[in-house]
């Protein structure tokens, strides 16, 4: 595909209408304190949009990679508590990649794959024995994908839940990250095709937390905006003082950096490739949410460090998203190591043309 | 009372408290446990002698220290295990010492020897919805109806309003009045009828602050604190205590005298997370920091005593003590890898709290403005409010 794909509209408008219905704080809150959100679930999985981009042939919505980031753009716009990203463009693609049906339900992924645990292969069956760590929403999933490496091949186990022993345990934005033991569980595995295996699923996990990630700084910098225009302190809202307004303008820089490294990653991964971007992507939605997220909450001052006023939903969830499929120290190395294998003179063309060159 | 070597305040310390010792950590102030009894023995213990606060005078619970004796306590007083005061820190490090300035002999009879032995805890009820940074646009209002003054309004952020035996409050007397001239500063029993404290809950699961609503409540007027109109003369005397740290004595991190490494630093070398030159760096930074920001914080705390008003350093005080537990608290969750996204990861309680520090007790903002208009006379900012009466101004000018 050479042509550059644009995101269908009436997803972007679609989706937005959909969460801004179901997602307010309220329901974000009490997903919270219940560890789960049936009812959003249920509402966005009418919608088909939890499988766009993967095929329909097993059991998918059909569309672009392009579009189903931008889902989850909004996902992580409206602080939406459900497991998008797991049952789409990384369970669901690791599932369809291989040949295997989609459930209907929650499909979640082992974040680190077979890295640590034991595997045995019989044939088209797996065993796996082990710890699989900071799972999303495994105690509601109907399948749990494991990408797994054996025999130089990569194949991807699809594990009931009832066979494994899942001990909930909640991110710092209070999201399900449960801890799951494998103790020689018996699974159907099926192999997928080269370009699929743990490298380029690690790059798909920290895609998906691009897409994430940008929608909350977006949405973080906009509630700054409007709280500190309502907010009245000294005769004027406090958005008059200079002080605020630097404060302003860094929620909005991040969020319009951390947005563009996001699309432009999305194009290029669209195109099937696009590991530079993001890589680089990923580092710079997690250095914006740092930055972003200081500026917001001073911005607010004490109203944005109560549990009543959403600013919460957005920051605890960046700063657990910017950990999720490598932090800053992970994807800076993976980068320098780039760079310095272009040599001195092959930076430049690097960063203007980014995986291109590296082709 | 004559001054006492270091030996001497040693040993007589050592009779009623426990030596501290490497594995004594840090508690976060406002996220610590409800446990009001350790603090209250302390105290009970230490107020006999007046160790607690040695400058207050002895019939009130101190012992007539000197600056420099003072200080000489304080240090000594590090060495050993003094509990979470932070139930009591209002009374001790604010109220306390803006009762000795502003409190009348009667006043400072009824209150000073309850805050010092923690049989009384107070609370600050100043900040209101529509009056946080802008602290003097307070609303609630107190009117006088015979000898009595009849007090309604909310309050907000009343940290420790719960727990409260008394609130200092800050009252509007007079609304025709420009902002700052209209007020007047009460002391008001929380058990009064039509006081009713709802607890806030904040991100970092504490419920330490509360929204205070005040109906009727009627307040006799010997628990006024200094001349009506006076109001925000006192607050500033109780506010620039906050900054200078007044109280926040007790928790603190094991460290005694002499080279150590701190406690904060054992705990992140703990972790499983590989030690780059990076983070030596970022840890040596901190760490540079820390012992700058000491310093400052001491040299304030001195400059206070000799002065016996606190001045525009603890304003650089309180950035410099907040930027050190904002980079422990971030460093922390750094260091620890992805097992710092979990809510048990080390760290969490501290990096959901951080954001919190240049807010609460003026926010960093308004600390950097009192620097620069009272250290570096830079311009004031415009003060649209000035010589308007509060009842115009109160909604915004602009």
């Amino acid at each position: 595909m050479s042509e550059i794909s644009e995101v269908d509209p009436l997803i972007t408008e679609t989706a937005d209408r959909l969460f801004s219905q179901i997602c307010d704080h309220e329901s974000v809150q009490n997903a919270e304190v219940t560890g789960e959100a049936t009812e959003i679930w249920k509402a966005f999985a009418e919608t088909g949009f939890p499988w766009i981009s993967i095929s329909e042939e097993f059991g998918g919505s059909g569309g672009t990679l392009l579009d189903a980031l931008e889902v989850l753009r909004l996902v992580g716009y409206h602080a939406a508590p459900i497991p998008a990203a797991e049952t789409g463009i990384l369970g669901g693609w690791l599932l369809s990649s291989s040949g295997q049906q989609l459930p209907e339900g929650v499909v979640t992924v082992l974040p680190s794959g077979s890295e640590n645990l034991l595997v045995a292969r019989t044939g088209d069956r797996l065993t796996l024995t082990g710890r699989g760590l900071r799972v999303p929403w495994a105690r509601t999933a109907e399948i749990i994908v494991v990408p797994v490496e054996v025999d130089d091949q990569t194949f991807v186990a699809s594990v009931q839940p009832g066979d494994c022993q899942i001990t909930p345990m909640t991110n710092m934005a209070g999201e399900p990250r449960d801890t799951v033991d494998f103790n020689e569980v018996e699974a159907f595995a099926a192999p997928v095709p080269s370009d699929v295996n743990l490298r380029s699923f690690r790059f798909r996990g920290a895609l998906s937390r691009t897409a994430l990630m940008a929608g909350a700084i977006e949405k973080m910098s906009q509630l700054t905006v409007s709280y500190t225009n309502d907010r009245v302190q000294f005769g004027r809202p406090v958005a008059k003082f200079q002080a605020v307004q630097q404060h302003l303008v860094w929620g909005a820089q991040d969020a319009a950096l951390a947005r563009m490294a996001a699309e432009s990653a999305a194009r290029e991964a669209n195109r099937g490739s696009g590991a530079f971007e993001i890589a680089a992507a990923k580092l710079i939605a997690n250095q914006a949410a740092a930055r972003a997220t200081k500026a917001c909450h001073q911005a607010h001052g004490a109203m944005g460090m109560t549990q009543e006023y959403p600013l919460h939903h957005l920051s605890r969830r960046l700063w657990s998203w910017r950990k999720e499929y490598g932090g800053d120290a992970e994807w800076s190395e993976w980068l320098g190591r780039i760079a310095i294998s272009q040599g001195a003179d092959g930076l430049y063309p690097l960063i203007t043309g980014g995986s291109g060159v590296l082709r | 009372m004559s001054d006492l070597t270091e030996e001497q305040i040693r040993s007589a310390l050592d009779s009623i408290l426990e030596r501290r010792n490497a594995d004594t950590r840090l508690t976060t102030m406002g996220a610590g446990s409800d446990d009001l009894e350790a603090g209250r023995r302390y105290l009970a213990n230490t107020v006999t002698d007046g160790w607690h606060v040695p400058t207050w005078p002895a019939q009130h619970g101190g012992r007539n220290a000197s600056a420099s004796q003072n200080a000489l306590i304080g240090s000594v007083l590090r060495e050993f295990i003094v509990p979470d005061l932070y139930p009591f820190a209002i009374g001790l490090g604010m109220v306390g010492p803006a009762l000795l300035t502003h409190g009348n002999d009667s006043q400072q009879e009824e209150w000073l020897k309850a805050i010092a032995s923690g049989t009384s805890i107070w609370c600050q009820m100043f900040s209101e919805p529509e009056a946080g940074s802008d602290l003097a646009n307070v609303a609630l209002q107190a009117k006088l109806d015979g000898d009595e003054w009849v007090i309604e309004g909310q309050k907000t952020w009343t940290s420790r309003a719960m727990w409260a035996d008394w609130a200092i409050c800050l009252a509007r007397t007079d609304p025709a009045q420009p902002k700052h001239k209209g007020l007047t500063m009460f002391a008001m029993p929380m058990s009064i009828p039509g006081v009713e404290v709802r607890p806030l809950m904040q991100m970092n699961r504490d419920a330490h602050f509360s929204e205070v609503f005040v109906e009727e409540a009627r307040l006799n007027d010997q628990w006024r604190i200094g001349d009506v109109g006076e109001g925000w003369r006192v607050a500033m005397t109780v506010l620039a205590h906050e900054r200078a740290g007044g109280g926040s004595r007790g928790g603190g991190d094991g460290s005694t005298r002499g080279a150590h490494i701190p406690s904060w630093i054992k705990d992140l070398q703990a972790l499983p997370t590989e030690q780059t030159a990076i983070w030596d760096d970022a840890v040596m930074g901190l760490y540079s920091h820390d012992a700058v920001s000491r310093w400052t914080t001491q040299r304030a705390a001195d400059e206070a005593r000799s002065s016996g008003s606190p001045g525009p350093a603890g304003s650089g005080a309180k950035l410099r003590t907040v930027k050190s537990y904002k980079g422990r608290a971030y460093l922390a969750n750094q260091s620890s890898g992805a097992y710092g996204m979990l809510e048990d990861g080390h760290g969490y309680i501290e990096l959901m709290t951080a954001p919190s520090m240049s807010i609460r007790g003026g926010t960093d903002e308004i600390q950097r403005n009192i620097l620069g208009e009272r250290v570096l006379g830079l311009p004031g900012e415009p003060r649209l409010d000035r010589d308007v009466p509060w009842k115009e101004s109160r909604r915004g000018l602009i």
